[in-house]
């Protein structure tokens, strides 16, 4: 008759209990790709800086005598051979020590982590609020895209992708501040939770309708799964293979642009701030980068860079944490 | 062995299913009418397109309802039910409930992102009334049932942690855990090797039989049918042209399409011969011009014994983990210190399982993975020092026509691309030559400015010998060439590799896990095992009286109509 059919075929072998080095492999990876990075940031930046300008000439001021400046040189140290200075540098970044601000004498870092804190609450707070529009939008438009709604909504949608956000911000002000005063026009104020609304629905429909179509695009390409077919073989209703079975297989591109909008967020929110007197490290960015405040772009180039990892790591986190398939395979 | 029930489990009537496109329809099912008694198990067999799948598909009305149109005269009754009549909750009920599936592919056919445990309890919870902790001990009772050794382990991985056997188990425990009237099996060991294949066929007959559920067994494979149904029905172009009970459908076959098709097989024909392929032109619309040497062929001469490749100790190894430096520090061997000879004009074959190193032995041997350890001559020579003219002597076809084409460029320039490796040729030399070598392998030569995808599977293998031929190899590697093709296009390949061989003195290295038709094939045949050959000798020495456990293990596996009719 049939083949001997005792044998069990193994599932894979799991090794004995990995060691705690191995468990903390990734973690060191990353942390070694972050080094290199910050290494070549503050290094690139360094002389990128020398070649801008004169630090003593902005130091002194433009009248300044050549015995001040000289004087102001030999203060600063920059009178001592460029790879003397830079290796100076260094040994002071490793001590997270950027110097003090030209502008305003207080030290670099404190300044930029000050802005940052502000950039930080607008940012989340606009991801959050695109993601929770994103994500029940997308799937909607995704589960059965063909359908006519569907198709109007999604042409909405690409519409609004054109439009950048300070335009929406602009209308915004407009209607809401100017013509019905419901809300500030701008300001900042943590505490003061009017302010925050106009910005974060601007920043929310620059990065929205993005996010609608990658995770409906993924949503609809889950949905055509071998394992969308045994679902509904085993009797699911559309609510469950929507929720239950194709939406936690589409949200990996979803977190991937979020990661993308998120550090973009980080360097170049400068418009916004600026429309909205929200002074965050974007406009810190353009201010110090105008008057050559060397110290302070710096830091902040130093906490961009960090800012950004972070989000990365983050991102890939989140990969593990909804593919079980990236949790087993190491690196 | 059944137990006689007037009812019948499933009673389809008169059932056509035409699919809507933009401007096309196209008919799948030409009205065909199929009864399963309980506890019946029938096969459905037929090749691709032929509309087996889509009878399937349409038991559970799973087809898109929008794109496909069904005569109001059809009628698909599950147990006196017409599942084309009920309401989606009814349906919802009887998905699952009362007829379960299990589909082909195990490896996708599981959410990836979703425990087993989550999966099982998905479907339990949602037809039975009861509480998890009961659940939880079902699913482990039906795991064990599954003859899995740990089902407390299974039961709580993720599926990307299961073999595809185990995934296949799990998938039959699913389609079991309802206590269905009716399972409908598409293909389910296809995607699987030949012993867990016949593992996971054994597992379904025992426990359909021990709970008297029916069983629609979907398949291209005539022998599995053998093996397993009572009943069987041949579909050919959406209609049911052949019914009865197994053994006299496939002893005593009355239409044409059912003797094609046992025609078509390889096994029992003498080795060499050429095949049957009287249905295959009418079938695929496969190339009407015939292949070069009308007359049969005579057998070749086992090799004028010169040894054209050497293989001695060949180990390959991939990086499997690195240290915080980026160092390897781990390693997977694939090939395991591998000896082999092939002689000028000999087919030397390699068998085995997914993951035995054959297609990583063929890979290296063409040059796409380095040799890790060990040393292989070609004409005497290292092939590593190979000059490049030598060298194109070894020529490689791969195992998916599907995804080995360029799917951008024209027939004429895939095929000459080799020949524009060698050096700088006229657009007008390269038609002429494209034409020349589709004629060689019996494609029409007005065809050279398609493009793949207008050709049927066993076209594009053609293309696929035609590219390998381009620069005149004296050696070819066959990596599983008509294991994505179906059995009459199978016949048709071989046929011609069979002739080209004839006509031109080719040397073959055939990688295959299929033994009747490696048997067929074959002077010589390798058995692999876990990046090792265990056993090599004479093709049919080592498969009619293989000395190794693991050949002797897989001969057992393979499903033969043989065995079974000399069992009866």
């Amino acid at each position: 008759m049939s083949a001997a059919t005792n044998t069990t075929d193994a599932t894979t072998g799991k090794a004995a209990q990995p060691s705690m080095l191995a468990t903390a492999m990734p973690l060191l990876l990353q942390l070694r790709k972050l080094a290199f990075l910050l290494f070549f940031v503050t290094t690139l930046l360094f002389f990128l800086l020398r070649l801008a300008g004169d630090p003593a000439l902005v130091l002194a001021g433009n009248d300044a005598s050549p015995e001040q400046l000289a004087a102001i040189r030999k203060q600063f140290g920059l009178d001592r051979p460029l790879f003397i200075q830079y290796f100076s540098y260094m040994w002071h970044v490793l001590q997270f020590d950027f110097g003090k601000s030209l502008a305003s004498g207080e030290p670099a870092l404190w300044k930029v982590l000050d802005m940052l804190k502000r950039t930080l609450h607008l940012a989340v707070m606009a991801v959050v609020f695109s993601a929770s529009l994103a994500i029940p939008i997308g799937a909607w438009l995704g589960f059965r895209p063909e359908t006519l709604g569907r198709r109007i909504v999604g042409a909405i949608i690409f519409v609004f992708q054109g439009v950048p956000g300070y335009v929406t911000a602009l209308v915004l002000i407009q209607l809401l501040a100017v013509n019905w005063h419901l809300l500030p026009s701008l300001g900042y104020g943590p505490l003061e939770w009017k302010t925050w609304i106009i910005p974060t629905v601007s920043l929310a429909f620059f990065m929205a309708p993005n996010l609608i179509r990658v995770t409906a695009a993924n949503v609809a390409e889950a949905m055509r799964e071998d394992y969308i077919r045994t679902a509904r073989a085993n009797g699911a209703k559309p609510r469950e293979l929507l929720w239950k079975h194709a939406v936690p297989n589409a949200l990996l591109g979803t977190a991937a642009l979020l990661g993308t909008q998120f550090a973009m967020l980080m360097g170049g929110s400068a418009i916004i701030e600026t429309i909205f007197s929200w002074p965050g490290i974007g406009w810190l960015l353009l201010e110090s980068v105008q008057t050559l405040d060397f110290p302070v772009v710096q830091a902040e180039a130093f906490v961009i860079a960090i800012l950004v990892f972070t989000i990365n790591a983050l991102v890939d986190l989140s990969f593990r944490f909804l593919d079980p398939r990236l949790r087993s395979k190491g690196t | 062995m059944n137990t006689a029930s007037d009812r019948p489990v499933v009673r389809i009537e008169n059932l056509s299913l035409a699919f809507l496109g933009q401007d096309t329809v196209v008919e799948a099912l030409r009205g065909i009418s199929l009864n399963i008694a309980a506890g019946e198990i029938v096969g459905l067999v037929g090749e691709s397109g032929s509309g087996k799948s889509v009878t399937a598909m349409s038991l559970l009305r799973l087809l898109p309802r929008g794109k496909t149109r069904i005569p109001a005269t059809s009628s698909v009754n599950v147990l006196d039910r017409d599942v084309l009549k009920m309401s989606d909750v009814e349906l919802q009920r009887v998905r699952g409930g009362e007829v379960s599936m299990i589909f082909q592919e195990p490896m996708t056919a599981l959410n990836p992102v979703l425990r087993v445990r989550e999966q099982m309890f998905d479907v339990i919870l949602r037809h039975q009334k009861i509480t998890e902790d009961d659940a939880r001990k079902l699913c482990i009772d039906l795991l064990r049932d599954m003859k899995i050794s740990d089902p407390e382990r299974t039961f709580n991985a993720y599926p990307h942690e299961l073999s595809g056997g185990m995934r296949q188990r799990v998938m039959i425990a699913m389609a079991f855990s309802c206590r269905p009237k009716l399972i409908v099996a598409d293909e389910p060991t296809t995607a699987l090797d030949v012993t867990v294949q016949a593992q996971i066929l054994s597992l379904l007959k025992e426990r359909a039989t021990a709970t008297n559920t029916a069983v629609l067994l979907i398949t291209h494979d005539l022998a599995v049918v053998a093996q397993l149904c009572d009943r069987v029905y041949v579909m050919y172009k959406g209609k049911i042209v052949e019914e009865g009970p197994t053994k006299t459908v496939i002893g005593n076959p009355q239409h044409i399409y059912t003797r094609a098709l046992l025609n078509a097989l390889p096994e029992g024909k003498a080795p060499k011969s050429r095949l049957e392929t009287v249905a295959a032109a009418m079938i695929e619309g496969e190339a009407a011009v015939s292949p070069v040497p009308a007359a049969p062929i005579q057998p070749v001469q086992v090799a004028s014994g010169k040894p054209l490749l050497e293989i001695h100790g060949a180990t390959v190894r991939y990086p499997s983990r690195f240290d915080f430096l980026g160092r390897t520090t781990a390693y997977n061997t694939a090939v395991d210190g591998v000896s082999l000879t092939i002689n000028e004009g000999e087919t030397v074959s390699i068998v085995g399982e997914s993951g035995c190193g054959k297609t990583s032995l063929a890979n290296t041997l063409v040059g796409l993975v380095p040799l890790s350890g060990g040393r292989i001559t070609y004409r005497g020579q290292d092939l590593a020092k190979l000059d490049p003219a030598t060298r194109r002597e070894i020529q490689i076809v791969f195992q998916d026509p599907q995804s080995s084409l360029d799917p951008r460029w024209p027939v004429w320039r895939i095929i000459t691309e080799p020949l524009t490796v060698a050096g700088r040729k006229s657009r007008a030399d390269l038609r002429a030559a494209a034409g020349e070598l589709c004629t060689l392998v019996g494609l029409d030569p007005k065809m050279i400015d398609r493009l793949p995808h207008e050709f049927s599977g066993g076209q594009r293998q053609r293309i696929a010998v035609a590219r390998a031929l381009s620069v005149r190899p004296r050696l070819l590697l066959l990596d599983e060439p008509t294991s994505a093709l179906d059995v009459s296009v199978q016949a048709q390949i071989l046929n011609l590799l069979l002739d080209l061989q004839a006509t031109y003195g080719l040397t073959y290295l055939f990688i295959s896990h299929n033994v009747s038709v490696v048997r067929h094939i074959s002077d010589r045949v390798a058995v692999m095992y876990q990046g090792q050959i265990v056993e090599t000798g004479p093709a049919d020495q080592v498969l009619s009286h293989p000395t190794h456990a693991y050949t002797r293990t897989l001969m057992d596996a393979v499903p033969s109509l043989e065995k079974v009719f000399s069992a009866a």
